[in-house]
């Protein structure tokens, strides 16, 4: 793993690639820091620095993942890996770490500007907050990145792994507001809750390689859905707002920096990212039984 | 080494590979011979861990595929058809990447490094970017990198593909030299090569297993053999149809 880490990180900064992207973040937070935070003086750069600049978050991440997995198998050079005594966990966690740690480059140089504003006469709570939404904006990364190398595990060509990385963020990204759009009753949660079940289902049949019991994980799934509707119609509405927030994943970070410090959205970026690392191993497992 | 039991892989609808058995012994050279298309690079990728069966048992070095899988994987050495090489490293870089990937100590590495390097005549070239080299310095590269954490078995995909006259008969002196403390398994559907370097060969055709050929016993012609075994599984295959 530690073989895969430090090839990954090196490769970054033989090219142009670590040089070019760190620089892109760096300048999109130098303006904002620069007009915002010292220009009007105001001392929360989470808000006015780190939240500004997300939206160039959704172009960092796909161009940084899109190479870690799609670029292997390409090359073929997957071979050396996958017959090497590494697990493949070790690989795509080996990787995610090198992503991270060239992502971790810009957050420090952030980490810094905090420092100036706090020695420019910030008191030390806004100081404290400001650490505590960088470390949420590294967090989201992580998960951000984690999603990125998933859509690079599912392709061997790199632009399509950047697109589909951007689409899935951009995604995300609106979600808030397309979540108006399905303001949705119980007969729409029930059918996107079937959709769901059924691939899940597929997805057991395929995994255990058993017809029979995707069929029944899918009657099972079926029969608890109806019973749902037509007992607690409400639950199904509730579990479908709730299914659609998860899936904003910059949300959390917007109410973390307007000051309200909280565990569970450290906890939810830390799921995503261990969801979506299972996610891609599962994916390169998938391939070799294929 | 090696024991493959009713071995079978199928991609998709396709079978690649049909219950298929086979022992490979200890400290013997084998040639897995077939023409294009047999399942030898298949069979291969099953062997090192790289693809899993769709049926059958395989050990490697008394470990089962793919419980042990990891355990396996530290036994065998492998040079795919196309070298697992990353470009923009430098050959001394990708070696010891190799090395370290392959779980070697750090102590040893440097070492280990070199006698590759020397095997198999790298050492003008170590600090050269892999970009660079010719095909068959890659070709190479890759030998050293299936030699690297002294595996006891050692696989090589076509070995000497792209390479010119001369390069071939020094890679395949340096097959012989490694057949006689490794179990070396090679592929080829070049005749001439299995009969010069190899003591035993197994020959493929269609996804079967044809025959498994003693090459110091067997007083026939190898090609007239190849071609009678490989023409067999075509007419029955027609018949068939």
């Amino acid at each position: 793993m530690l073989a895969i880490y430090k090839r990954e990180l090196r490769s970054f900064f033989h090219g142009m690639m670590g040089y070019v992207l760190t620089a892109f973040l760096l300048a999109a937070s130098g303006i904002y820091f620069l007009a915002l935070n010292l220009g009007y003086g105001l001392t929360d750069f989470g808000y006015y620095t780190l939240y500004r600049t997300i939206f160039m978050l959704l172009l960092y991440f796909p161009v940084l993942a899109m190479r870690s997995l799609a670029e292997e198998r390409r090359a073929r050079t997957d071979q050396l890996l996958l017959t090497s005594p590494v697990s493949v966990w070790g690989i795509v966690v080996g990787k995610y770490l090198a992503l991270c740690t060239v992502f971790a480059l810009p957050c420090l140089a952030d980490g810094v500007m905090i420092v100036v504003l706090w020695l420019l006469g910030g008191t030390a709570s806004a100081c404290g907050a400001n650490f505590a939404a960088l470390l949420c904006y590294f967090l989201l990364g992580c998960a951000a990145i984690a999603v990125c190398e998933f859509c690079s595990g599912l392709t061997e060509n790199q632009i399509i792994a950047a697109v589909m990385g951007f689409s899935a963020l951009l995604l995300a990204y609106m979600m808030p507001s397309l979540r108006s759009m399905f303001n949705a009753g119980s007969a729409v949660a029930l059918v996107v809750f079937t959709a769901l079940s059924a691939g899940a289902s597929l997805a057991v049949g395929l995994r255990t390689r058993s017809f029979t019991l995707g069929c029944f994980c899918f009657a099972a799934l079926c029969a608890g859905l109806s019973a749902l509707f037509l007992l607690r119609s409400a639950w199904l509405t509730e579990a479908f707002s709730a299914v659609l927030s998860a899936l904003c994943l910059f949300a959390p970070f917007e109410e973390f920096v307007n000051n309200s410090f909280s565990i569970p959205t450290l906890v939810y970026y830390l799921t995503v990212t261990v969801l979506f690392l299972f996610f891609t191993a599962q994916g390169i497992e998938k391939r070799r039984w294929n | 080494m090696i024991e493959v039991s009713h071995l079978t892989k199928k991609y998709g609808s396709r079978l690649a590979v049909d219950d298929i058995s086979f022992t490979v012994e200890d400290g013997v050279i084998y040639g897995l011979l077939g023409p294009n298309g047999a399942g030898k690079s298949t069979i291969m990728n099953i062997l090192t861990g790289y693809l899993a069966a769709t049926e059958g048992q395989v050990t490697v070095a008394g470990h089962p595929l793919p419980e042990e899988a990891d355990a396996a994987k530290a036994c065998v050495g492998y040079l795919p058809e196309q070298p697992p090489l990353y470009p923009e490293m430098t050959v001394a870089e990708y070696l010891d990447f190799a090395a370290e990937l392959k779980g070697v100590k750090k102590a040893d590495r440097s070492a280990q490094v070199q006698s590759a390097a020397r095997r198999t005549g790298l050492e003008d070239v170590l600090p050269r970017l892999i970009r660079s080299l010719s095909k068959g310095y890659r070709q190479r590269v890759g030998v050293a990198q299936a030699l690297l954490g002294s595996p006891q078995l050692i696989i090589l995909d076509e070995p000497t593909v792209g390479l010119d006259p001369a390069q071939v008969i020094e890679l395949r002196r340096l097959i012989r030299e490694l057949g006689r403390t490794h179990t070396v398994i090679l592929s080829s559907h070049i005749l001439s090569e299995v009969k010069a370097v190899c003591d035993k060969a197994l020959i493929l055709s269609q996804g079967h297993l044809a025959a498994v050929v003693d090459l110091a016993a067997e007083e026939r012609d190898l090609e007239e053999l190849f071609l009678e075994l490989t023409a067999l599984e075509e007419t029955s295959d027609k018949k068939e149809d």
